[in-house]
């Protein structure tokens, strides 16, 4: 009798547990939440998945090369002058409490994002007071900027369009609600979150808004429900996906687990070329790379091909220049730098010539959670000790060497990161990292200053005729890779682990195709 | 003995402030700057200045030192310089899910630790020793990431026995909160199927952080009783013709015990800080992987907040275990 019931337990033990996967209709996501839930103060990738699904902007991207395509806003006009826009909204839109969208939740919206300043703010504080943004009729909002900013419209998707009744209830001391917001939505998307089920970033249930303005009909089955449930190991995050507990991993997904993923069965590594590009930041400012001659050489002493095709394996692109060479403005016949240790050793050599201190420790800091930033230092380590440069690598954190990009004293003499799609306009790559207007930011960290550069990147960034502009870009592109103003590696292949279940995954490097609304589930 | 509880309570308050006071300045000098962290990623430097100021980073550091223990005091933690949400509330919800996971896995380490301990002494140099004690070395040797990962290998994906991570299966409701512990709640409630499931979770990621301090916990007993079993009382025990396990259980045990005890209390500070990696692994929704999440993103509200709550929780637990040995050990009780 004692036997039976030992194995009788042992069984349920083993045996007894609710299935894995959750139901069929409903998607188990276990890419990263964002650390608060409110658009306007939080602003990075994570946060782009949650927005994308919650909320909508006048403008969204869509698809890869991605369309700005007009979403709240059927259209819009711009004077000559570049300087008065006005949006024309869709009539109808609600917010997933009923109540209707128009422009007064529009100027709410931005004149709430400028107060707060954080989030996407920085995009506009250059050029947009609050008391500007104002009211033409109940479904038109006017723009008055300070002075004409071509990548305006560009920077329409950072924009959510929250509900300001909603959120002028849940006001604290003149909080415009952050707080409630925080860990609620106040939006229109295609989906609403289940406040009550909400868990900062552990989960998030998001449920179908069935009513959302865009309509269906271009979806015949879509998901219902979609538990954002994040899983934040690699390696949980892969095993989680081949045991069926999760339908999607993050776009991360490191080389060495492609295989293992292409070889299970029931899943499949979704590749698509993205605008996320890998940079070795050099500080042109502290000697030895304030010289122009070892800057070359340590742009000719790193491997470029090893790292991609033998590190990498080849899931990504070479990418030569501060732009991605998918978008406009970048020259299709710049090949940028190659490894060729003689050539380095002969810059290097002139540059020694020049006084240049080469004999001193450098060092390049890398991000200890992300492995590449290692991998991609240790192999400039090795180019360099091949020309007699000593290369120190030194732990740090996204955070701190933002940070110590403060200033030009405390920026380390290199460092590794990336640079991903915030909008998709050359502005956010080579406008903000080589003007020296932007000095001060993680993005212009090498403190690289041209004259010349300067003058084009601004007249690229007031012009409005996008051939015109373009022909500023390439221009300063081809200056800023002479100048070998840093290392650029890179253009990112988006690696995301999927589920064979899941259809109709639209990738666009604005939110890397988490956008549930075009997905369906194999039944 | 009450005497000395209270008398041990207030001495946790200048612990605590030098506590607080070193986490304070580490962050300060640091490197990192809050500011910039919350300004985002396509801040303007104007806008990091504005957040520095309104923050208050521009003051001195005993002024805001200053501020933050005042705020403290009354039990506001402030509100997370990164996602606007109160600290306290975002603590409130991740500590049950830490205490029940640190908690299990001192249960475990203790009743097996003491009992595989006891028996090795009893039967010195014999198989089970050699067993228990190469075992043991092998548990204080073999760090918790990587048996965490071995672990899931085995019991989730080979074997799929275990559940891979998480306190509950997706989509599986919350037993209702009333202490926050799963296993109590629904136990409280009732709740029989959440029960199951989230005692099932809970095995592999306890089991994980037990293993070093079920080591430790082992090896002391195991010296202890083998000490206690070479002292006079024992041998007369057993000369006078006691039968083995009565010589044990009500005499060499409790003889052997207070060492033990003393580890538990230290290992909890250790189990809180193997559940940092740990929790990673399993997704755990505790203040492991919450302190984590805080010092990557520069959140120093979050990171002050979680490390008081943490001494805190460390002070009173080495209390309890000082109390514990005046139980055990009378002579010690006259002296507390």
């Amino acid at each position: 009798m004692k036997k039976l019931l030992v194995a009788v337990c042992s069984a349920a033990f083993l045996m007894g547990s609710v299935p894995a996967l959750a139901a069929t209709d409903e998607l188990v996501w276990g890419d990263t939440l964002p650390k608060g839930l409110d658009p306007h103060v939080v602003y990075d990738v994570p946060m782009q998945m949650f927005m994308l699904n919650t909320y909508d902007g006048l403008y969204r991207y869509i698809g890869n090369p991605p369309e700005l395509t007009p979403w709240l806003a059927e259209s819009h006009t711009v004077s000559a002058d570049g300087l008065t826009w006005q949006f024309k909204l869709r009539d109808g839109v609600t917010f997933h409490d009923g109540s209707p969208l128009t422009a007064d939740d529009v100027i709410y919206s931005f004149k709430r994002l400028l107060a707060m300043g954080k989030g996407p703010s920085g995009a506009f504080k250059p050029v947009l007071k609050p008391e500007n943004v104002t009211k033409v009729d109940n479904l038109t909002v006017q723009f008055t900027l300070d002075h004409a900013y071509a990548p305006f419209l560009a920077t329409m998707p950072l924009v959510s369009i929250v509900n300001e009744e909603l959120l002028k209830a849940h006001e604290k001391d003149g909080d415009f609600g952050a707080e409630w917001l925080a860990s609620n939505e106040a939006g229109s998307g295609a989906y609403s979150l289940d406040p009550k089920t909400y868990n900062p970033q552990e989960i998030a249930d998001l449920y179908r808004n069935k009513n959302h303005f865009y309509g269906w009909d271009d979806n015949p089955s879509p998901i219902d429900v979609v538990r954002a449930h994040p899983v934040k190991e690699t390696s949980t995050r892969v095993f989680a996906l081949l045991r069926g507990d999760i339908d999607g991993t993050d776009g991360y997904l490191p080389t060495d687990q492609v295989e293992r993923v292409e070889n299970a069965e029931g899943v499949h590594v979704q590749k698509d070329e993205s605008m996320r590009i890998m940079i070795i930041r050099m500080n042109n400012t502290r000697p030895p790379f304030d010289n122009l001659n070892f800057r070359k050489c340590v742009s000719y002493a790193f491997q470029y091909d090893g790292f991609i095709n033998v590190v990498l394996k080849g899931l990504v692109t070479r990418n030569p220049g501060p732009l991605p060479g998918n978008l406009w403005g970048a020259p299709k016949d710049v090949k940028g730098y190659s490894y060729d240790i003689a050539k380095a050793k002969e810059y290097c050599d002139a540059a020694r010539a020049e006084g240049a201190p080469l004999d001193r420790d450098l060092e390049i800091h890398i991000q200890s959670a992300l492995d590449q930033t290692t991998q991609s230092a240790q192999l400039l380590q090795q180019g360099l000790s091949d020309v007699g440069v000593n290369l120190k690598l030194v732990a740090s954190t996204w955070p701190n060497l933002t940070s110590q990009a403060g200033t030009a004293e405390t920026t380390p003499d290199m460092w590794v990161h990336w640079v991903s799609t915030y909008f998709v306009d050359p502005e956010n790559w080579i406008g903000q990292m080589y003007d020296s207007n932007f000095h001060g930011t993680w993005k212009a960290s090498s403190w690289y200053q041209n004259d010349e550069v300067d003058r084009l990147l601004r007249e690229a960034r007031s012009e409005t005729d996008q051939a015109e502009r373009a022909k500023r870009y390439e221009a300063a592109y081809r200056q800023i890779v002479d100048d070998a103003a840093d290392i650029w590696i890179y253009n990112t292949v988006t690696l995301r682990g999927v589920s064979d279940r899941v259809e109709g995954l639209k990738f666009s490097p604005v939110g890397s195709g988490a956008e549930f609304r075009w997905m369906s589930l194999k039944q | 003995m009450l005497l000395f509880a209270i008398r041990r309570l207030l001495l946790i308050l200048p612990i605590l402030l030098g506590l607080l006071l070193l986490t304070f300045l580490m962050l300060r000098f640091g490197g990192s700057d809050p500011a910039a962290a919350i300004a985002g990623d396509i801040a303007t430097p104007q806008q990091i200045e504005e957040i520095r100021e309104g923050l208050g980073l521009n003051q001195p550091i005993i002024v805001q030192f200053w501020d933050y223990l005042k705020d403290a005091a009354r039990g506001d933690f402030g509100v997370s310089v990164y996602s606007n949400r109160p600290v306290g509330l975002d603590i409130a919800r991740r500590l049950p899910a830490t205490l029940e996971l640190t908690f299990a896995a001192l249960l475990i380490a203790t009743v097996f630790g003491i009992g595989f301990g006891t028996l090795a002494g009893v039967y010195r140099n014999s198989i089970f020793d050699y067993v228990v004690r190469i075992v043991s070395v092998a548990g204080l040797a073999a760090a918790s990431f990587w048996i965490a990962i071995m672990f899931q290998l085995v019991f989730a994906m080979e074997l799929d026995v275990l559940p891979l991570r998480g306190r509950l299966p997706t989509g599986m409701e919350a037993p209702q909160f009333i202490t926050g512990l799963y296993l109590v709640d629904c136990l409280l409630t009732g709740n029989l199927a959440t029960f199951w499931e989230a005692f099932r979770h809970m095995i592999l990621p306890a089991v994980t952080i037990s293993l070093g301090g079920l080591a430790t916990i082992a090896r002391f007993t195991r010296s202890a009783v083998i000490a206690s079993m070479q002292s006079e009382f024992a041998m007369y025990e057993e000369a006078v013709g006691y039968p083995r396990h009565r010589v044990v259980f009500p005499y060499v045990l409790r003889n052997s015990l207070v060492t033990p005890v003393t580890q538990v209390g230290l290992l909890f500070g250790a189990f809180i800080s193997n559940a940092v990696a740990v929790e990673a692994v399993f997704d755990w929704p505790g203040l492991g992987s919450y302190l984590v999440e805080a010092i990557f993103t520069s959140d120093y509200q979050a990171v002050l907040a979680v490390t008081l709550v943490i001494g805190a929780i460390y002070g009173l637990v080495n209390i309890l275990v000082d109390l514990t040995h005046g139980l055990l050990d009378p002579r010690v009780a006259e002296r507390m």
